[in-house]
């Protein structure tokens, strides 16, 4: 479902040339639950803005779904993106003008469906993270830990195979931050992939694998520098 | 199609919006009424004339003191003239289409009618008016020489006239659905004179019967000298005018020099002048036009620039949802045709709103319908083009912003 083999990403200006991530190979499977961690500048928000199609790789392979990424123009790329992935982002990221229905529908109205099936997947999707009875109220109206469900309503209500969450309890306190991890490992007994990029070593503790990326480099913290592998696959190997 | 959300969008953010929407509508109320007004002023100028005005020329002169000798000046200056090679003819005459002062009379069927059914504009000259000006006869026949009376004998009434010729607008006013030839018309003295024809049309000299009263006319067969009105009128080969001007002063003078001539005018330039104040207008409102479009595209640019600028993450994060290059530019886009839709609306109100306050303080003519859809269509693409230079820089945010921290 997810490779990324020897993907690097530069960054360059007229005077300097930052390597973000340097040969990072990483292979998940369908229904894992994956945490990624790293100090500050480490390249951990490089990693997920490649691994959501938010940026362009500089070298390597990336393969999502089966399909290259890095063949795809900025068309297809939004397709894509708009198809498979949902972010959780670390600030919510919610439109402060629209109300919760409209705020899910966001993605809905890009990916071309009907009225009627939208409003199907947004009351599915709010309904799931518990918000159903909100829909006309706005971002500004909710908790930190009620606009972050919303957030993963958005994300789940087109149904993506891969769910990226950015420091999505960041901002939480720890009763809100339990309440939104317990609905994304939800999600992931569901069959959805979650990768979440993390500084808490709690939440990461609740992951299924733990990447570690250091100046660019990512190892596995089980099983060393060469991530390729997921558990799955191993076990199966062995 | 984002309608509702962006609607939804710009309730949030009324102030502004309506600001926008309100300076669209003033806009588009005054630029409709000035297009109308534009186009009211250009079809006054564009008025025909009924005359050759190509092969015109108009010398304006006049005499120092009373001339007593005044006809037989006028004739002399007319043979004079006729001499310069390209003249065709020439004549002394009363008063020009666009001249600005003019001669008007009631003219009846009926003798001392005080309802008389048209009240028309009264050409006479020495010579033939009907050749030099290249008036169109539909009807009749021109004057016959012996029909001519000098202006004074007709004052006096000591001779009466005969004949006149009318256009065809001031025959239908006079014998409506009948032929006028023959008929008799009251206009000057008891005795009344016969239609002897009818000219297609000639303009009256200017708009002060008011600007529907311009087609009707007479001309009668009176002598007019140059001291009268002081107008000459030639008609030339259209490509000596200039050759032909050049030599007006001295063959004036060899008559006699005690004159002074005012003008030597191409009727082109006589038209001009008559119609240079409804120019001046029409360029002002012009101006005024372009000068409020310019302003509008500015506050949109402005409006358009300052949302894209506060919404860049909010663009991102549409980005990061799906939303492509496209998307993003037709969001914008049709914010602001939702936004330049409200102000058409409440600016066609505003239209017959200061059309109506026109009608009552200036007279003008009630708006026509028509404008109101020009008027839209510009201010939709005014606004579209204005919008689409944030638009394009606003879908050229990049999705990564979405996880950039604050």
């Amino acid at each position: 479902m997810f490779q990324m083999q020897d993907v690097s990403k530069v960054f360059r200006t007229e005077m300097v040339e930052t390597h973000a991530l340097r040969d990072l190979s990483l292979e998940v499977k369908e229904g894992e639950f994956v945490a990624v961690t790293g100090p500050s500048g480490s390249g951990k928000t490089t990693f997920l803005n490649i691994a959501g199609l938010l940026e362009e790789l500089t070298g390597g392979v990336y393969k999502l779904d089966g399909v290259d990424v890095k063949a795809l123009d900025d068309n297809a790329r939004s397709k894509l993106r708009n198809e498979k992935i949902g972010f959780v982002f670390q600030s919510f990221n919610l439109i402060p003008d629209l109300n919760l229905f409209d705020n899910v529908d966001v993605p809905l109205r890009y990916r071309g469906f009907g009225r009627a099936e939208r409003r199907k997947r947004i009351e599915s999707a709010l309904e799931r993270v518990g918000l159903a009875s909100r829909v006309k109220h706005y971002p500004a109206e909710l908790s930190g830990g009620q606009q972050q469900r919303v957030a993963i309503a958005r994300a789940i209500a087109g149904d993506p195979k891969l769910l990226l969450a950015d420091e999505p309890t960041g901002n939480l306190d720890s009763q809100m931050a339990r309440e939104v991890m317990q609905l994304l490992e939800e999600l992931n007994a569901s069959g959805t992939i979650v990768i979440i990029v993390t500084h808490d070593p709690e939440i990461a503790a609740r992951a299924q694998r733990n990447v570690h990326i250091v100046d660019g480099v990512a190892t596995d913290l089980e099983r060393g520098p060469a991530l390729v592998k997921p558990k799955a696959a191993e076990a199966k190997a062995s | 199609m984002h309608f509702m959300p962006i609607l939804s969008t710009l309730r949030r953010h009324r102030t502004a919006a309506a600001l926008i929407v309100l300076e669209i509508a003033l806009t588009c109320a005054i630029v409709c009424n000035a297009v109308f007004l534009i186009r009211d002023r250009l079809s006054r100028m564009d008025r025909p004339s009924g005359v050759a005005e190509n092969e015109l020329l108009r010398v304006q002169l006049t005499g120092i003191g009373e001339r007593a000798d005044a006809q037989a000046i006028t004739e002399q200056d007319l043979a004079a003239l006729r001499t310069i090679p390209g003249v065709k003819s020439a004549i002394s005459i009363n008063m020009i289409p666009f001249g600005g002062s003019s001669w008007n009379s009631s003219i009846s069927t009926k003798p001392d009618d005080r309802d008389a059914p048209v009240n028309a504009g009264m050409y006479m000259a020495t010579g033939d008016i009907v050749e030099t000006l290249g008036l169109k006869l539909v009807a009749g026949r021109n004057f016959n020489s012996d029909e001519y009376v000098p202006f004074d004998d007709v004052q006096s009434e000591t001779k009466g006239i005969a004949a006149v010729i009318v256009t065809s607008a001031t025959a239908e006013k006079l014998y409506p659905g009948q032929s006028p030839l023959g008929k008799p018309v009251y206009v000057m003295g008891s005795t009344p004179p016969v239609i002897v024809g009818v000219v297609d049309h000639i303009v009256r000299p200017n708009d002060a019967n008011g600007i529907d009263q311009r087609p009707y006319s007479m001309i009668l067969p009176v002598t007019v000298p140059f001291n009268m009105g002081g107008n000459y009128l030639l008609r030339v080969a259209p490509d000596r005018k200039q050759e032909i001007l050049a030599q007006v002063d001295a063959k004036l003078d060899g008559v006699d020099p005690r004159r002074i001539i005012l003008e030597r005018q191409t009727f082109a330039q006589v038209r001009a002048k008559y119609f240079e104040q409804d120019q001046a207008m029409a360029r002002l409102l012009l101006g005024v036009s372009i000068a409020l479009l310019v302003i509008t595209a500015l506050g949109v640019v402005g409006l358009a620039s300052f949302w894209v600028q506060q919404r860049t993450r909010q663009i991102g994060v549409r980005r990061a949802l799906g939303a492509t290059k496209r998307d993003i530019r037709r969001y914008f886009q049709l914010e602001n045709f939702i936004l330049a839709t409200m102000g058409i609306i409440v600016g066609m109100a505003l239209a017959y709103g200061v059309n109506m306050w026109l009608m009552d303080t200036y007279g003008v003519d009630r708006l026509s319908a028509m404008y109101l859809p020009i008027g839209a269509g510009l201010l939709w693409a005014l606004g579209q083009i204005a919008v689409l230079g944030p638009a394009v820089r606003a879908s050229s945010i990049p999705p990564a912003v979405a996880t950039r921290s604050v």
